[in-house]
């Protein structure tokens, strides 16, 4: 156990260097070296917490790898409790992973208001952070709700034609959701609060309430489950994210669909589903139809879509779906499979999100009709976008395989209809890159561009994506480690509640 | 004579500064620059100091007026609304010209007005200070003696109110036809003693109510509202639309506490109705404005239906937290108006109040338009500001008392309030910049003055366990009093 506040560091370090980068914003140059640094230590400091070999313990808050409680708002019963296990720590490592591509891919593309840019760059990087370590209710909340803010601007100021429309849309949807658990969540306290005598939100304590009653636990299940489904997103409230995706300048795509997305998941793996058990087990029927439906649907609208990065952007919303439908089968080799596969989604979107970003660069459009015959003009850039596609495409060896194969075995145990569903789905999703591929990369070019390949700040970025999607394709053992005590705990938890 | 002048001290500071301002205005013939505003402030911060470090010995001077901490509290955040207000005004009233010993005077008059409402424990103190908090309005919202608009606000607000305060008037003396007391105590506590007379006194109690309705810009009785703070000059508008709503609400919050429960029972539907009609109303009409005076008006409407629906949790433990959000409130809609002023300034017309001269404005002034956003974000109720804080803990109160249904009204208008706080956002930082009339640069006080809002704004944020201790012990003290 470590007497160091490692995890609060690894929140506010980002936070606190997003004002430092403010701060020098006269000087373009200054800002992004800042940047790149701010996000290198804080990459170094996660990387430290992995290679540390945390073995858990157990706490009067639950087990944890690392846990810093503090009080915080007594009079609420609110404490500052952040804890880390091992699936926050993997989406920690994503999240900084992650953010330093968001600061390499703004190098050139982001020319104005520089300063401001890195500025909430960082600042959601170190929401995001606390978002996925909180193990408060409340602390939860101020991250959840914070790291809309940034994005928010992010898309609103340096965005695309129809940006304020678009970050309108996007705050409007994601607040809305949010304030409904805010109801909920005060809810669950007060009530809590009436049956035990302690007012708490710390999440561990919260989970051993009494029977609710049928009705207001589906009420309060509810009200989470539309928060984060609108985050996730789920169908029907997806409608948002192809808007903002298509406005986002290109790092804002990339933490939107690497990292925002995966808070809606995470949360309701972490929370909804273990404060709710009862409810969920009624609410699962829905998410699976919805999770297939939304597999499905997205994939056929991105079929239609003549954007590469709409078309990017629905394959998300259609990965995403896989992801909880392994959440909502709930067995250890689903769970794993989909925690995983948070971690490639984020990985592989990521990457493509990126690569659009170069050819809109190059291209200044994202449509297909002006791209086709980049193989020859751009032969290393077009390896690279072969390879994320096909890892987008679950290709055996590379890492979206290892999750989806996780899925479908632990799903076909148990609803081998879903499972059988579920793959058909996978396979359809084929078909829409493998058009995107030849249409981009192959035939004959539609329009006279000036490309260039890759400069060597492009290469090393997708390099180093490219290395981190090979090995969690070939050896995902490690990753899978992590997740193995935190998934077991929850499940554990659940089943002392005896439930079927 | 009453033998507890300690704890009296800042209401003395207070109309001692401000008859000294008028006496200086009347007998100093060249004033040096400076020496009035000077007065002013420092009345008011010493006055803020009194209250915060004297304790007095007896928990009410003669049973007139409250000295507990409750009236403390509230003294103190007067003393800073006046303070804030202060800062902001100095370079708006100079550029204008109606930085004159009438500003400052009465400013310092409408505190102690406000001073003696919330600390009122006799009808006759109540209404004493309620007037005096009018008088002193009615002239500073008409201040600007050459400008049409603001004289037609300074007029309308002294018609509706003059209506309101009769209607209040009748409710007291009907309360006192029927208890014979003019305590508030005494003659609410009527209702356990002459049970037949209870319609009378509910009767009474809902003449008072729509007195304290108009001034709180309770709907239906709102409708003053956007006229008046959109003709009166920003900063007045701060402390309009800050001090005596909050003064006014620590009355009622006290009212409440003392009711007894019969007569509290047949209170709550009523209640339960304006706070989700002022709520439902005060946000969705707040979506259609484009200037951004009216805008906050009809917010300061809604953000006092949140404040109503609480008031119905008010027995049941919901004190602390309309405490703390009358104080979070206070000062975030305190910056919001005088931040407009402070945008206004170099304008000798009206103040700059279409929300097309605001874009661009975040990248122009990126200090004072970082303030404001903090502010609106805070008005929202988006962490990590005060505002989040501060609804949190009322929402936590009303569900805390069952009142489920107007909770999720409550959410329900938040949620439609996020699109018109925003749209003020969108046009600092998202909307391209329009060659408006230029922003003069900002004076000291201003930059001070949203330096502190700033700072509270967030610490209440984040670290609020100081202030919620301090409401809550308030509150309890309050609840045992009465």
């Amino acid at each position: 156990m470590l007497q160091f506040p490692i995890l609060t560091i690894i929140i506010f370090w980002p936070i606190l260097g997003s004002f430092v980068v403010l701060a020098a914003y006269r000087s373009p140059r200054l800002v992004r070296w800042l940047s790149l640094g701010i996000s290198l230590v804080e990459m170094a400091l996660v990387a430290a917490l992995f290679f540390l070999d945390l073995q858990p313990y157990a706490t009067p808050q639950g087990t944890w790898l690392l846990l810093e409680d503090y009080a915080w708002i007594p009079w609420l019963g609110a404490r500052y409790s952040l804890g880390l296990d091992g699936i926050s720590l993997l989406l920690v490592l994503l999240v900084a992973f992650i953010n330093i591509f968001s600061v390499l891919i703004s190098w050139k593309a982001i020319d104005f208001k520089v300063g401001s840019f890195f500025f909430w760059i960082l600042f959601l990087e170190g929401t995001l952070v606390g978002l996925f370590l909180a193990a408060d209710l409340l602390l939860f909340y101020l991250f959840w709700e914070i790291q809309i803010i940034p994005m928010f601007f992010l898309v609103g100021i340096w965005g695309h034609e129809n940006r304020i429309h678009a970050a309108v849309k996007f705050l409007l949807y994601t607040l809305s959701g949010s304030l409904f658990m805010l109801i909920a969540l005060i809810a669950l306290y007060v009530m809590h609060g009436h049956q035990t005598g302690i007012y708490t939100f710390s999440v561990y304590q919260l989970m051993q309430h009494g029977p609710l009653g049928t009705t207001t636990e589906i009420l309060l299940f509810g009200a989470f489950l539309l928060a984060f489904a609108i985050k996730i997103p789920l169908i029907p409230v997806h409608t948002w994210l192809p808007d903002t995706h298509t406005e986002a300048p290109t790092a804002g795509s990339v933490d939107l669909a690497g990292l925002l997305l995966k808070t809606g998941v995470y949360a309701l793996f972490r929370f909804a589903m273990p404060l709710f058990p009862y409810a969920t087990q009624l609410f699962i029927p829905v998410l699976l139809v919805l999770g297939v439906g939304g597999l499905f649907y997205a994939a056929w609208i991105a079929l239609a879509q003549t954007d590469i990065k709409r078309l990017v952007a629905y394959s998300s919303i259609s990965h995403m779906a896989l992801i909880v439908i392994g959440i909502a089968i709930w067995n250890v080799t689903t769970l794993s499979g989909s925690l995983l596969q948070m971690i490639n989604h984020g990985l592989s979107t990521s990457a493509l999100f990126i690569m659009v970003g170069m050819l809109d660069e190059r291209t200044h459009s994202r449509d297909f009709a002006v791209m086709g015959g980049i193989w020859s003009k751009m032969p290393v850039f077009s390896t690279f976008f072969l390879l994320f596609a096909l890892s987008s495409m679950g290709l055996p060896g590379l890492n979206n395989f290892v999750g989806e194969v996780l899925i479908l075995v632990g799903a076909f145990k148990v609803k081998p209809v879903i499972a059988i569903l579920s793959f058909v789905g996978i396979v359809f999703g084929v078909i829409y890159i493998l058009r995107m591929v030849q249409d981009c990369l192959f035939g004959q070019p539609r329009a006279e561009h000036v490309f260039w390949d890759l400069d060597f700040r492009e290469t090393v970025m997708l390099a180093a994506l490219a290395l981190a999607v090979l090995s969690i394709g070939l050896h995902p053992g490690p990753v899978l480690h992590l997740l193995d005590q935190p998934i077991q705990a929850m499940l554990q938890q659940i089943a002392q509640l005896g439930l079927p | 004579m009453p033998t507890d002048w300690p704890g009296l001290i800042p209401v003395v500071i207070l109309a001692g500064g401000g008859s000294l301002i008028f006496c200086a205005g009347a007998f100093w013939r060249r004033l040096p620059g400076g020496v009035l505003f000077a007065l002013a402030l420092i009345s008011a911060a010493a006055a803020g100091v009194a209250a915060l470090w004297i304790t007095p010995a007896n928990p009410s001077s003669e049973g007139m007026l409250d000295l507990s901490g409750y009236a403390r509290f509230f003294t103190c955040l007067f003393a800073a609304i006046t303070g804030l207000t202060i800062l902001f005004l100095r370079q708006y009233a100079r550029v204008r010209g109606f930085a004159g010993d009438e500003l400052y005077g009465l400013l310092l008059f409408g505190a102690l007005g406000m001073v003696l409402v919330a600390g009122a424990l006799n009808w006759v103190i109540f209404f004493l200070g309620l007037e005096l908090l009018s008088l002193a309005l009615y002239v500073l919202i008409a201040v600007r003696k050459g400008e049409a608009a603001s004289n037609e606000a300074g007029l309308k607000y002294f018609i509706m109110s003059a209506v309101a305060s009769a209607f209040l008037t009748f409710g007291i003396a009907l309360l006192y036809a029927v208890s014979g007391s003019m305590q508030v105590a005494g003659s609410l506590a009527a209702a356990l003693t002459y049970p037949d007379y209870l319609p009378v006194i509910l009767l009474s109690l809902a003449l008072i109510l729509v007195g304290i309705g108009f001034k709180t810009s309770l709907v239906p009785f709102h409708l003053w509202t956007p006229d008046v703070y959109q003709g009166a000059p920003a900063p007045i508008t701060a402390f309009l639309s800050t001090g005596s709503k909050v003064a006014l609400f620590a009355a009622l919050l006290r009212f409440a506490m003392l009711a007894p429960e019969p007569v509290w029972a047949f209170c709550l539907p009523g209640l339960w109705v304006l706070a989700a009609l002022t709520m439902v109303v005060g946000n969705l009409t707040a979506l259609y404005q484009t200037r951004i005076k009216r805008l906050l008006a009809y917010s300061s409407i809604a953000q006092m239906g949140y404040l109503f629906m609480t008031l119905l949790a008010v027995k049941q433990g919901g004190l602390p937290a309309l405490l703390f959000y009358l104080a979070v409130y206070a000062v975030m809609d305190l910056g919001a108006f005088g931040l407009i002023g402070s945008f206004s300034a170099g304008q000798t017309q009206s103040d700059r109040d279409d929300l097309a001269d605001y874009q661009g404005l975040g990248y122009s002034q990126p200090w004072r338009a970082g303030v404001l956003a903090v502010c609106l974000i805070s008005l929202a109720g988006l962490p990590p500001t005060a505002g989040f804080m501060g609804k949190f803990a009322l929402f936590r109160a009303v569900l805390h008392s069952d009142y489920v249904v107007l909770a999720v009204i409550g959410i329900l208008t938040a949620i439609v309030s996020l699109y018109y706080y925003f749209k003020v956002v969108v046009a600092m930082y998202l909307s391209p910049a329009t060659a408006g009339a230029t922003v003069p640069a900002a004076d000291l006080a201003v930059h001070l003055a949203g330096a502190i809002i700033l700072v509270l704004i967030l610490w209440l944020g984040l670290a609020p366990s100081a202030l919620f201790g301090l409401v809550d012990r308030l509150a309890a003290a309050l609840a045992l009093s009465s």
